[in-house]
């Protein structure tokens, strides 16, 4: 007599799946603690003997902060997307190159449990990454947090957006040549001129504007301000852009998934 | 009463413009033990892609006990179970990993999932080898594993994509007499195979498929009772010339 094993759902949501998707890339992560969290640690501590001892003594403050504490949340913040990026489209990516994505294909899971189950992962490397940048910042006397919400929305919100990012650009490559495209000509060039070691008046004035088009500015600005509360925008701008951009993504990946882009034959 | 496995009309064309599928409809009743024979590029390998969803039928319908597998796939795919042809296994994990993990995606609570887990190693001798990487197991092991993460959620449709390519006869018995067994406790089986002697021992049904469509079935007493035997009446079936033709 078949048995057959009792799928728990709760709410119509296969929680064990979620969980096991979870397990499964953290396992990965634990491969590659180096790559994985080591790495961005070690770069932020450069920067911080950069901007702290070498660079930041001859630079006055801005806004009232030192230059260091001016720029380690935009370092964190371009640690936070990359970690996000390199997540989930290296992920998705090894996962078809490999084939073992049949592996989710064949078993009763719903598209849009395998983004979410994608995206916990994402946050968590992000969250690790961030948090001990953080950590290492607040040991060397170099920032605190002025709001703890705002600090965990921007570091929530960012790294899903661009962990859906990553998933779009994982399922669209066909060669690893393709996954590093956007970080090479997108995700890098943006990132450093979205303010991360300069304000928006030390540009010339007929070059603000792209700052102001630039949505890193708006990420790297948002956490400035739960960080050091400095900001250069209104915030509200900022969420407003980051939950438009999360709708938008997110509505892009369910579909790719939906109709088996890149997934299935 | 419901069969297994419904297709009908299924064709799948791939995005290149290739046509793997063309028209195939099939029915296997509960219990059964299927042989699906053809050559090469017949379409087997499709057919079992689109039926779990691994690929995505072009047109046509497939259902499992009753259940649209297009439409409610979720509930479909949770009584079955795939053993591939190819290794889609993440070569990192090791043997142990690669079953639980499936159990996980299969709902399965911890409690359960390990005692099935326990079981499935046991019986296909995998002790010494859980815990070592995929990529470090000899093929014969490696196929061990890929059977028992198939078999993890004890699916009612069992469907295995040529499960003893390249293994040794130890583990050819041991599958055998493993997929006897089930059978005979009700599970139905979808199995293809190069193998004729394979299928003339386990299956008592029969299907030959060439160039996408279902070109002979029936059981296997009927098939394999014709003049030189199922051999033969696959490669007439086919299209290939049998040995008494060939020889003239």
């Amino acid at each position: 007599m078949w048995r057959g094993n009792k799928m728990s759902q709760t709410m119509g949501i296969n929680w064990i799946g979620l969980y096991t998707m979870v397990r499964r890339e953290a396992s990965r992560m634990a491969r590659i603690p180096i790559q994985a969290f080591i790495a961005p640690w070690i770069s932020a501590l450069l920067f911080i003997f950069i901007f702290g001892s070498v660079v930041g003594g001859r630079i006055s403050q801005i806004g009232g902060h030192r230059y260091l504490e001016f720029v380690l949340p935009g370092v964190l913040m371009l640690n936070i997307v990359n970690a996000a990026f390199i997540q989930a489209s290296t992920a998705i990516y090894f996962s078809r190159f490999i084939k073992f994505v049949e592996e989710m294909l064949v078993a009763p899971l719903s598209y849009v449990e395998m983004i979410i189950g994608s995206l916990s992962v994402v946050v968590l490397r992000a969250t690790v990454t961030g948090i001990g940048i953080l950590l290492m910042g607040i040991g060397f006397g170099a920032t605190h947090i002025e709001s703890w919400p705002m600090f965990l929305f921007w570091i929530v919100s960012v790294s899903t957006v661009f962990g859906l990012l990553g998933l779009i650009v994982g399922l669209w490559s066909k060669s690893f040549e393709q996954l590093n495209m956007p970080v090479v000509f997108l995700l890098t060039p943006l990132s450093m001129v979205g303010g991360v070691f300069n304000t928006i008046e030390m540009l010339p004035a007929k070059l603000q504007w792209l700052a102001y088009a630039n949505p890193f500015f708006y990420f790297i600005n948002g956490i400035r301000g739960a960080m050091i509360g400095f900001d250069e925008a209104p915030q509200g701008l900022g969420i407003g852009l980051t939950l438009g951009l999360l709708a938008v993504l997110g509505v892009t990946a369910w579909r790719l998934y939906a109709i088996g882009y890149g997934l299935r034959e | 009463m419901t069969p297994a496995l419904s297709i009908s009309h299924l064709r799948k064309v791939y995005r290149s413009g290739t046509v793997a599928v063309e028209d195939l409809s099939l029915t296997i009743p509960e219990g059964e033990f299927f042989g699906f024979l053809g050559p090469n590029g017949a379409g087997k390998s499709t057919t079992i892609h689109c039926i779990t969803g691994v690929a995505e039928p072009s047109s046509g319908k497939i259902e499992i006990f009753g259940i649209d597998a297009v439409k409610n796939y979720r509930e479909a795919r949770r009584l079955v179970g795939l053993c591939p042809q190819e290794f889609n296994v993440d070569p990192f994990a090791n043997a142990r990993q690669i079953v639980d993990w499936m159990g996980g995606y299969f709902g399965m609570g911890a409690r359960e999932r390990k005692e099935r887990i326990d079981y499935l190693i046991e019986r296909f001798d995998l002790i010494p080898h859980q815990k070592k990487q995929f990529r470090e197991l000899s093929g014969g092991l490696k196929r061990r594993v890929v059977l028992a993460r198939a078999l993890i959620n004890d699916p009612k449709l069992i469907i295995l994509d040529e499960p003893t390519a390249g293994v040794d006869v130890e583990l050819r018995r041991v599958l055998w007499r493993y997929l006897t067994e089930i059978n005979k406790d009700g599970r139905t089986i979808l199995l293809t195979s190069h193998y004729l002697e394979e299928v003339e021992r386990l299956c008592r049904h029969v299907a030959i498929v060439s160039k996408g469509r279902v070109v002979r079935e029936g059981t296997k007493d009927e098939i394999a009772g014709s003049p030189g035997g199922l051999e033969n009446a696959y490669l007439i079936a086919t299209g290939a010339e049998p040995d008494h033709v060939a020889g003239q």
